[in-house]
């Protein structure tokens, strides 16, 4: 059944995107990600103008972010305290990735830079990320005792030492706040500029550099997740006029349905597959990127429309 | 009356009379095309007849060339180069005013039906569009590779065709050819011309317009998200906040 949507100004089959929807959503509830960066690539794919796909996605993460929040909020699962902190610094992370997206697009080099970042960060953290499950995997199979690393020794010295100490009672930690507020502005910063809600580094942030139990890891990504998408959104808005609520509409209908089950089978799934899984999809996101850039492309040409006057800022 | 006057009523007389009357009547199946939800592109039926003034078209073999022409936009087609290992997109041209849609339909191939040169002076077919490029030191002539490009990337997209559709010269002098609009056709103002050829020369030409716009409730959306983006990206945002909240509590049942 074709709808037309208007914003995106192309026609495309309903239950198609309510599937697309459903996949991206199911992984993010499962993992705690947004989904952002496979929903991205299967819209472009799809034939949806890459700005429209960008932001309009980020609506739809918004809302699978919600409904995955909403499981991990019953089981306890979030850490408001630190989620705010995260919150405060994705928002001026977020304006400022904005500025340099604006910036970049007009010089026709926002696809590039897009890749890049997507192949660094996927590739590092996505590596980083499957090294460290793997020998998890390893140990536990061999039938080793995962070392017990006691909470002091869990941060190194010079995360220690750092001023304004607070408490967050959910993850067991009483760290400086100048930590996650530069980690929230880093990946703000990174979600404007990538278009998606950061949740691939917020969860290896908060578990390597903060040392934050992994139970509570995931809902404190959803939850901040929330936020810093709703602002993209506002901020594509206001800036483009590219967010299609119809495309999301029909997007996020299949992304909450899909969150709910990936919830589900997420909890069931032991954390190191969960992180092993997860760093694979990165990977191979990455790997894809990546042979983009290398590859003598088909078509070396590509079409660009120009804003109009009053769009341009 | 006035010397300029004159020069005009002069130039006007001579007009009509080299291009022989031709009576030539065209009509579209739709003048105005809405794009409402369930819009998927957009196939119209163009038909005409030739008169019998000038010529007899039962004897006589005319040809019919239908050019259909989208509103313009500027447009930048960039290409990417090769930089160390990777392919950057390197060099640009802005082209101030492209069509965004362009067809051509012809009853015969357009070599038969007259010598390029004469396509040329009427401005028929892409490569006699006068597309003109823009930089800061200001107008010239593109490069022939990017104007290559543009049509080849807007004929995959559907929105520029040449030499695909033709023209069937049905009897007695009666014509018809369908127009496609794809679905990513842009709103606007579209201008069919049909020109009336025969033994290579033009007999006859007349324009009719098209109109493509949204309607109902895409136009809505469209005028809002333009008119009130702040409002718009708030209420985007409250559906996703009230979506989500939804099937989370429907999730826990």
């Amino acid at each position: 059944m074709p709808l037309y949507l208007p914003i995106a100004e192309i026609s495309m089959d309903i239950f198609v995107v309510i599937a697309m929807g459903g996949i991206v959503g199911f992984l993010s509830g499962m993992f705690g990600v947004g989904g952002g960066f496979l929903m991205t690539p299967i819209l472009i794919f799809a034939g949806v103008p890459p700005v429209v796909a960008v932001a309009s996605q980020s609506n739809v993460i918004t809302a699978a972010s919600v409904s995955g929040a909403l499981a991990h909020w019953r089981r306890q699962g979030i850490d408001i305290k630190m989620g705010l902190v995260l919150i405060a610094g994705g928002a001026v992370g977020s304006y400022f990735g904005a500025q340099a997206f604006s910036y970049l697009k007009s010089l026709g080099q926002v696809d590039l830079m897009i890749s890049l970042v997507y192949v660094l960060f996927l590739g590092s953290i996505g590596g980083l990320m499957f090294w460290e499950s793997l020998r998890a995997i390893l140990r536990q199979n061999s039938g080793q005792v995962a070392p017990k690393t006691r909470r002091e020794d869990r941060h190194k010295a010079w995360v220690y030492a750092l001023p304004f100490k607070m408490r967050f009672r959910k993850s067991k930690l009483y760290i400086s706040a100048i930590l996650p507020l530069l980690i929230g502005v880093f990946v703000g910063v990174l979600s404007a500029i990538m278009g998606v809600g950061g949740g691939f580094i917020m969860i290896p942030a908060m578990i390597y550099i903060l040392g934050m139990p992994t139970n509570v890891v995931v809902g404190t990504s959803l939850f901040q997740i929330i936020f810093v998408t709703a602002l993209t959104t506002i901020f594509h808005s206001v800036n483009t006029q590219t967010v299609d609520i119809f495309l999301a509409a029909l997007l996020l209908i299949g992304a909450v349905v899909g969150a709910q089950f990936g919830a589900r089978v997420g909890f069931k799934i032991k954390g190191e597959y969960l992180r092993a899984l997860l760093a694979l999809l990165v990977l191979l996101v990455c790997v894809k990127m990546g042979v983009g850039l290398v590859v003598t492309p088909e078509e070396l040409y590509s079409l660009a429309e120009v804003p109009s006057a009053g769009a341009s800022h | 009356m006035t010397r300029a006057g004159l020069i005009y009523l002069l130039a006007l007389a001579t007009l009509i009379t080299t291009v022989p009357v031709f009576g030539l009547v065209t009509d579209l199946s739709n003048k105005r095309i809405e794009i409402r939800y369930s819009f998927n592109g957009a196939e119209l039926i163009l038909f005409g007849a030739v008169g019998s003034s000038a010529v007899d078209p039962v004897n006589d073999i005319f040809d019919v060339v239908v050019v259909v022409r989208g509103p313009e936009s500027a447009t930048i087609v960039r290409r990417k180069d090769r930089v160390g290992a990777i392919w950057i997109n390197d060099a640009s041209l802005h082209f101030p005013a492209a069509p965004g849609y362009y067809a051509v339909a012809a009853s015969r191939p357009l070599k038969d039906i007259a010598l390029p040169s004469v396509f040329a002076s009427y401005g028929i077919g892409f490569d006699n569009l006068p597309l003109i490029a823009k930089s800061e030191k200001g107008l010239f002539e593109p490069d022939p590779e990017f104007r290559a490009a543009l049509f080849r990337l807007r004929a995959a997209e559907g929105l520029y065709r040449q030499e695909i559709d033709s023209v069937a010269l049905v009897a007695e002098g009666l014509f018809r050819t369908d127009v496609h609009l794809p679905a990513n056709v842009p709103v606007g103002e579209f201008l069919v011309e049909t020109f009336v050829f025969q033994e290579g020369s033009l007999k006859a030409r007349n324009r009719i317009r098209l109109t493509v716009d949204k309607e109902g409730f895409e136009r809505a959306v469209y005028d809002f998200a333009h008119g009130y983006p702040l409002w718009y990206g708030l209420v985007a945002v409250l559906i996703a906040l009230v979506a989500g909240w939804l099937a989370g509590v429907r999730g826990k049942k």
